[in-house]
């Protein structure tokens, strides 16, 4: 059964008189539990995909299915909803709200949730993520008090705070050191491990290679889809 | 997201910015402690107006000789000086006009007669100016004039031309410090009088109180202080029931212009003059509240201008919250909030300024009344405020598409 199935989606940006097929129909299925690594060049329309894909952009043509459901018929408040639940993204820019400790990131999807747990036991569950991730002893300090592994690390448990079934990463090692840039990996092969499905944007070839499957762009098309 | 964590976050980006919000605020401060002072202003004058009409009676009609054509301007209001100037010559009201007026008039009324001078009282070596009043019994009914200590004139007073007064309480105190004056013999213009009693003290009124007045017999005015022969200056009508005192001028008009032939008089009707100043002083009052209204305004599109910057700065983290699941709803109500609690902070601050400025007005100038009405209106007022403006920027930070506020720089 597919987890997510894109069938010719399409992004073009208009800039005055100029058009960019920032996707030119892209089409794959990903199933449940699937590690998939998407590489490409820059300006490839990685980034865009990822959006789509998690409910953040909406393609200008094309269908995409998500568990089941016809995202493209979605309203806003639905996708506002599936970005709570179902999908966890990590970006390569970490975006961590700048005011709050590292807790209070981690617990603020809680904040958009019919709160289905309660107040303690979203704390109960931040801590653990925290723990986790590895971060026991950061969990009152601000981002700007943490190194970028750290911050990135603060930004994987607050994805997985509404426990998603689907894991989102663009390029999440891509500021970062290759000591910090392997520890994201080995979270991310645990959480594949736990039954999570990953997508993961990457430059790296070396990471490539330890993914399932990898998609490689360019301008916008799908040139591979390898099983490794 | 419920309640509480919006009001946390408001406050929380509120106070991470507390210079910004507070030249944010002043604007709304200065605006409702504008609206709250000048009606405060507006209301305390016309309380105290107001009062000093009503303390002359209310339902009193003022019956002067010679016709005039502003009610308000007339001759100084009621129990003004300058009662005899403008009077046409020839024109006057006499004992008879009165008698045919009361003989006639169908409706329940008082008529109080009265002449004035000014007059020098002496006791023993202490002598004040004062007003001589010329008065019947009925004048203590009518003019609202009670008795602290002896007795009023009576008729019989009257019919034998007694020199028996009525003293103010103003007189009593200057002229007999240390005692009762009931039953002392006291000088007026040189001549010698019998204080039969005195009034209770009435304060301010408009025109000439009582206070510094003696009420003499109204036959005496003729015989001692060389009145016009069977002239009544300034008569007061009262109406028992004040609610028919236009209907009782209109009617007093009619009999007076037939007997007269003309309208060589006229009736000032205190109730009207009453009403009519109150409703000159509310529209005064709105005048000035519009204008601190404006102030509010300007107060107001400072709010909007600042949450209109703050959403552009927080463009970002607007673009975090809704990738984390944030509804349009859900960032609506976040900045909704965060300008509702500047503006109400703001109209906080502003009434208790308003209410700090207006002990220094009263203290200095005129008299204030700041009501729980003026309060809650400017508190109502700096809430739609808060909404009014904070909508448009909120709408604007609620309708960003998350990818484009995540790439924004
Ligand atoms: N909002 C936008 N407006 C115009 N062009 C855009 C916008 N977003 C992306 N693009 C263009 O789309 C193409 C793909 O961008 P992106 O998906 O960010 O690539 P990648 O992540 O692979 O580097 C690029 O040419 C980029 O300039
Ligand atoms: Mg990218």
């Amino acid at each position: 059964m597919n987890l997510i199935e894109f069938n010719d989606i399409r992004k073009t940006y208009t800039i005055g008189t100029v058009t960019i097929d920032a996707l030119a129909g892209v089409s794959f299925d990903i199933g449940e539990h699937e590690f998939v690594a998407i590489m490409g060049p820059s300006g490839s329309g990685k980034s865009t995909l990822m959006h789509i894909l998690g409910c953040l952009d909406t393609p200008t043509s094309g269908a995409y299915r998500l568990e089941d459901h016809d995202v493209s018929e979605l309203r806003s408040n639905d996708l506002a909803h599936i970005r709570n639940r179902d999908i966890g993204f990590v970006f390569q820019a970490y975006n961590l709200l700048p005011h709050l400790s590292a807790l209070e990131n981690v617990l603020l999807p809680c904040t958009y949730s019919t709160h289905i747990m309660s107040g303690r036991d979203e704390k109960v569950r931040a801590h653990e993520l925290m723990e986790r991730v590895g971060l026991k002893d950061r969990m009152y300090n601000r981002p700007v008090e943490m190194s970028g592994g750290e911050q990135q690390r603060v930004a994987i448990a607050r994805a997985l705070m509404m426990n998603p079934p689907v894991i989102l990463a663009d390029e999440p090692t891509g500021n970062l050191n290759s000591k910090g840039a392997r520890e994201i990996l080995d979270i991310m092969k645990e959480l594949h491990a736990d039954g999570k499905t990953i997508i993961y944007v990457t430059h790296d070839a070396i990471i490539g290679a330890q993914a399932e499957r990898v998609i490689r762009i360019q301008d916008g098309r799908v040139v591979a889809d390898e099983r490794n | 997201m419920d309640l509480r964590d919006s009001f946390r976050n408001a406050t929380r980006a509120i106070f991470a910015a507390k210079m910004r919000s507070f030249l944010t605020m002043l604007g709304i401060i200065i605006g409702i402690a504008a609206v709250v002072m000048l009606m405060g202003v507006g209301n305390g004058t016309k309380k105290s107006i107001l009062s000093r009409m009503q303390s002359s009676g209310s339902g009193n009609l003022y019956l002067t000789a010679g016709a005039r054509s502003n009610v308000l301007m007339g001759g100084g209001g009621p129990g003004g000086p300058g009662e005899r100037s403008g009077v046409s010559s020839g024109a006057k009201i006499t004992e008879e006009d009165l008698a045919y007026i009361e003989a006639r008039v169908t409706y329940s009324i008082v008529v109080s007669p009265t002449n004035q001078t000014n007059i020098t009282i002496k006791n023993g070596d202490t002598t004040m100016s004062g007003t001589g009043i010329f008065a019947t019994p009925t004048y203590f009914e009518v003019d609202n004039v009670t008795i602290a200590d002896g007795r009023m004139i009576s008729t019989s007073d009257i019919d034998n031309r007694t020199r028996n007064v009525v003293i103010g309480a103003t007189v009593q105190t200057t002229l007999f410090p240390n005692e009762s004056a009931v039953g002392q013999p006291i000088r007026i213009n040189g001549a010698s009088y019998n204080v039969v009693g005195v009034a209770t003290a009435k304060g301010e009124t408009v025109g000439s109180s009582v206070d510094t007045a003696i009420v003499l017999p109204f036959s005496d005015g003729e015989k001692s202080f060389g009145v016009v022969h069977n002239v009544v200056q300034r008569t007061t009508i009262k109406c028992v029931d004040p609610t028919q005192s236009s209907a009782v001028t209109t009617e007093i008009t009619d009999i007076l212009t037939r007997k007269h032939k003309k309208v060589d008089f006229s009736i000032q009707d205190v109730a009207a003059m009453t009403a009519l100043l109150t409703s000159s002083m509310t529209t005064l009052t709105t005048l000035l509240a519009a204008i601190g209204g404006l102030s509010l305004l300007v107060g107001g599109i400072g709010i909007m201008n600042i949450m209109l910057v703050s959403v552009t700065e927080r463009t970002r983290e607007i673009g975090i919250r809704k990738a984390l699941g944030a509804r349009e709803r859900d960032i609506l109500v976040q900045f909704l909030i965060e300008s509702s609690l500047l503006s109400i902070a703001g109209g906080a601050l502003g009434i208790v300024i308003s209410v700090l400025g207006s002990d220094f007005i009263v203290s200095r100038f005129t008299t204030t009344s700041i009501t729980g009405s003026s309060i809650l209106l400017a508190v109502g007022f700096s809430i739609a405020v808060g909404v009014f403006f904070g909508v448009y920027p909120a709408r604007t930070a609620a309708r960003l598409k998350p990818v484009d506020a995540l790439r924004f720089e």
